[in-house]
């Protein structure tokens, strides 16, 4: 069911946030299907390749969709131990092949995204599991369901220390989804962009392929924040979703992107804030008040 | 246990014979047997595999990658004939259960390497750092001496069986340090990054693949002689596997030269094994007992991944010097076109150096981090601190190594030719360079996909630390999932063909914002590619920056130099190499280059000898 709403509907989600945030502006908006038909425009359309490009370039789009949808089944259909260590290892992998595909046109601005992308999600993956370590030691699973398991125990710093897991999450989806206020997603100038300018010269099959990746990615991270909040009810985890696509819209609405240099200081917000987790965690070891 | 050993060592004995046959070498250790206890355990059989197997694929390599030297007159006679004696030595040096014959065989290993490093003597640069090798090495086996007299003192007896249980915390420290020098633990690492980039391709591959890990196998006979360590030595451990593993990667991505980025690539990895060492090590310190299973499993997985895929990457390295004679990555690129098979196979080496799945890397990392995450079931805060901060510290590092190697990757292979170096490149190297590569990336993509059936080849030497099942239904998942994604990843490229299929893919010059010249200059270099990465981790790193400011209106010409300096270097080696030379600078008087006073010295020692044994014998 979930693993469906993921495959399935991660334009949605996107054509959602558009919605809003055109109503936000006082527009009309496209559709909220209008991803999926730029999507299907896509794919029926032939490519236009990079003299200077290599297999890498053609291969690089294809795995990174194959390592979202393998980061999908991993979250969505089964639980083993350390399953948060393989979903967050596939997405490198993906990662890893975004980056050397736009390394591989030669562009000077092609590598200057490249070059930002992977410095400002370099610290996505500590953060991640410094919460998720925490929390598998205060339940004892060693597998996404330990922060499921989260919201069970009744007690209220757990309490708070989901608010601050669900808070960290919500920032690695800013950055992962490449959204105000790490990177705007409207912005076409070349220069201050991270994610969009990785990709100036896919095109194509290709281009279809790395918006549904990227689309797909947010809706797994907002997936596991709807699991954290309600792992119980089906109804809720749309709540959840409908929620975040709002939060998302709001800030895009009223805020603006950070300059450059201090998108650093952001994610180093989201380390501190996994930090405090951990010690949270300590705390209430420690205190022995667990149920 | 001796039946496993037995088994184990079949294999590699197999090898060594096939390798004498290979190499018509008198590789013969059956002389020394008589007086000196010789034992093959489990833990010996399995670096005898790594130095059998890294070995035999290096013999093969080098014979391509010498030729050129060849056709320049050198003469490789003595050359061959190191390369032997090195391989022999380390051989013995795992092999012998013995004081003196394993400083011997270990001297005789330090100073073959150092031989085999210095194969390109006439350059400056060559001898110097190979003198720095020679030079640390020896302080390294200072410590190690001094502790093995220690052993000696308390246990009387030269055999390492008599060590069991009697090795106390300060031996295992002085060890520690001695073993930590060959392995290249920060901040005892200085020579490896010197010696790497100087020495030939598949010297460098075997001293990085195999050589250092001697220094992680004296460790860990240590650690099987001392039984339980305390709380404090493995927290030690686990500090110097964090340092090494952070601080290894932050110089990886900081540098140019690629066989130098390699070099301290082998230190994260050092890291890394070291710190599955110390997750075993805090295990048994608490009695947790599944802790230590999988951090000695993710150790000895790591040990085996790492010679591996370094070997690889060694060898790729040398594939991409041999065509263009530079090691300076801002001066390649675009290689993928005329190396094409180089480029994927440097690709394959890459994905799983930054253990990525569904490669064998990942499989060792991911055993320690399950180590990591069962030390919670042992009720203590301060460890649960600690663990949780080293797994945000290695998944940085995971992060890191892929920083790195993306960077080494595209800068190197991809992109259009930065230099008329890259240029000329027509050709990729000779299929006997790339068949131990080829090799090399077979395995490590079959361990990354069996990893329940290839963990056999560790299981033997760890279970002489502790009795263990196996967690194969864990590597079956792992290996049901590298599986299934390889299968995703070729069903998505499938589809893309498909799609593509009768549709027109046209060719056209990269998107420049509407700018139709593009030169190589304005492409992404390597330093620029890092430069955001490295802005914020100022204070691990020092930076040189060389550059004359523009002051006039219509500025000549403009340089701009920046150099990454090693703080451990700068900071620690460097002061204790100035008070040390301003002290030896006092003795300076002694050698004073007249035959006289030479004799005169001999004069004295012969008297002072003389009235000594006068004196002691009345």
């Amino acid at each position: 069911m979930t693993f469906l709403t993921v495959l399935l509907l991660p334009f949605l989600f996107i054509g959602l946030i558009n919605k809003m945030k055109a109503v936000y502006v006082g527009k009309q908006g496209a559709p909220i299907l209008q991803p999926y038909y730029d999507f299907f425009k896509l794919i029926k359309k032939g490519e236009v390749l990079s003299d200077t490009s290599s297999f890498v370039f053609k291969i690089a789009p294809s795995i990174n969709l194959a390592c979202t949808i393998v980061a999908a089944i991993i979250l969505t259909l089964l639980n083993f131990n350390g399953d948060f260590i393989l979903f967050s290892y596939v997405l490198a992998l993906g990662k890893f092949f975004s980056v050397i595909a736009a390394m591989d046109t030669g562009s000077s601005f092609e590598g200057m995204g490249a070059s930002r992308e992977v410095s400002y999600t370099s610290l996505v993956e500590p953060a991640f599991f410094i919460i998720i370590g925490s929390v598998a030691a205060l339940s004892g699973i060693h597998s996404f369901r330990n922060l499921y398991a989260l919201i069970q125990i009744h007690n209220e710093i757990v309490i708070l220390i989901s608010l601050l897991a669900i808070f960290a999450l919500f920032m690695m989806i800013l950055i992962e989804g490449s959204r105000v206020p790490i990177d705007d997603p409207k912005t076409h100038l070349e220069l201050t962009m991270i994610h969009e300018v990785m990709v100036l010269d896919n095109s194509g099959v290709d281009l279809a392929f790395i918006h549904y990746a990227s689309a797909m990615k947010m809706l797994l991270f907002s997936t596991l924040i709807a699991n954290i909040i309600c792992p119980q009810f089906w109804w809720a985890y749309w709540l959840v979703l409908l929620v975040i696509a709002f939060l998302i819209a709001t800030i895009e609405s009223i805020g603006a992107r950070i300059r450059l240099t201090h998108i650093i200081e952001y994610t180093f917000v989201m380390i501190s804030v996994a930090l405090i987790v951990m010690s949270l965690v300590l705390l209430v070891m420690h205190g022995g008040h667990i149920a | 246990m001796n039946f496993i050993a037995a088994a184990l060592t079949f294999k590699p004995i197999v090898s060594i014979l096939y390798e004498r046959n290979i190499l018509e070498t008198t590789v013969y250790m059956g002389q020394l047997l008589k007086d000196v206890a010789f034992r093959v355990d489990a833990l010996s059989a399995f670096f005898i595999m790594i130095i059998c197997g890294v070995g035999l694929l290096g013999t093969i390599y080098s014979k391509k990658y010498l030729e050129p030297y060849i056709e320049q007159g050198k003469k490789l006679g003595s050359h061959l004939f190191l390369f032997n004696v090195f391989l022999a030595s380390m051989l013995l040096v795992v092999m012998s259960q013995n004081i003196i014959f394993f400083l011997i065989s270990w001297e005789l290993m330090s100073f073959s390497s150092f031989l085999l490093m210095i194969f390109e003597h006439e350059e400056k640069e060559v001898r110097q750092s190979g003198i720095n090798y020679l030079i640390t090495m020896h302080v390294g086996v200072m410590f190690l001496v001094v502790g093995f007299i220690l052993m000696y003192l308390k246990t009387g007896s030269f055999d390492f069986s008599a060590f069991e249980g009697k090795i106390s915390e300060l031996v295992f420290a002085i060890m520690f340090i001695g073993f930590g020098i060959k392995a290249g633990f920060v901040p005892l690492h200085s020579w490896l990054p010197k010696a790497h980039p100087v020495a030939p391709t598949h010297i460098s591959a075997l001293m990085s693949g195999v050589m250092i890990k001697t220094g992680i196998y004296g460790i860990l006979r240590m650690l099987l002689y001392m039984g339980k360590p305390t709380i404090t030595v493995s927290y030690c451990v686990l500090l110097v596997g964090l340092a090494s593993a952070f601080f290894g990667i932050l110089y990886a991505v900081a540098q140019r030269n690629y066989k130098k980025m390699l070099a301290y690539s082998s230190i994260e990895n050092i890291g890394i094994i070291t710190t599955g060492m110390a997750v075993a090590m805090l295990g048994l310190a608490y009695n947790n007992f599944i802790m230590t299973m999988f951090g000695f499993l993710g150790c000895f997985l790591h040990i085996l991944n790492h010679s591996i895929f370094k070997t690889m990457m060694f060898f790729n390295a040398g594939a991409v010097y041999t065509q263009t004679h530079t090691k300076d990555m801002e001066k390649l690129g675009g290689l993928v076109k005329p190396m094409k098979n180089t480029a994927i196979l440097f690709l394959l080496g890459s994905l799983a150096i930054s253990a990525l799945p569904p490669f064998n890397g990942f499989i060792s990392e991911f055993l320690i981090y399950i180590g990591f995450l069962t030390s919670f079931s042992t009720q203590n805060y301060f460890l649960y601190t600690i663990i949780i901060a080293a797994f945000g510290i290695i998944a940085f590092v995971g992060a890191m190594a892929l920083i790195a190697f993306t960077n080494a990757f595209s800068i190197i292979f991809l992109g259009s030719p930065r230099t008329e170096k890259a240029q000329h490149v027509k050709e990729d190297v000779s299929i006997f360079m790339q068949l131990p590569i080829i090799v090399l990336a077979f395995c490590s993509l079959v361990i990354g996909l069996f990893p329940q059936r290839y963990i056999d080849l560790v299981v033997a030497p760890v279970q002489q630390f502790i009795p263990f099942s196996v967690p194969y239904e864990l590597l079956t998942v792992i290996s049901i999932f590298n599986i299934t994604l390889c299968v995703v990843i070729l069903i998505i490229i499938g589809l893309r063909a498909l799609l593509l299929r009768g549709r027109t893919v046209e060719h056209r010059e990269t998107w420049g914002c509407g700018y139709q010249y593009p030169t190589a200059k304005i492409q992404y270099s390597a330093n620029s590619f890092t430069r955001p990465f490295l802005g914020f981790l100022t204070p691990f790193y020092k930076r040189e920056l060389n550059f004359t400011q523009i002051k006039e209106l219509f500025p000549q010409k403009t340089s701009f130099k920046s150099r990454i300096i090693d703080i451990f270097e700068y900071y620690i080696i460097k002061p204790i190499v100035i008070v040390d030379e301003f002290i030896i600078s006092k003795f300076y008087w002694i050698q004073s280059g007249h035959t006289q006073r030479y004799l005169i010295y001999g004069v004295v020692f012969l008297i002072v000898a003389i009235a000594l044994l006068i004196g002691g014998k009345i």
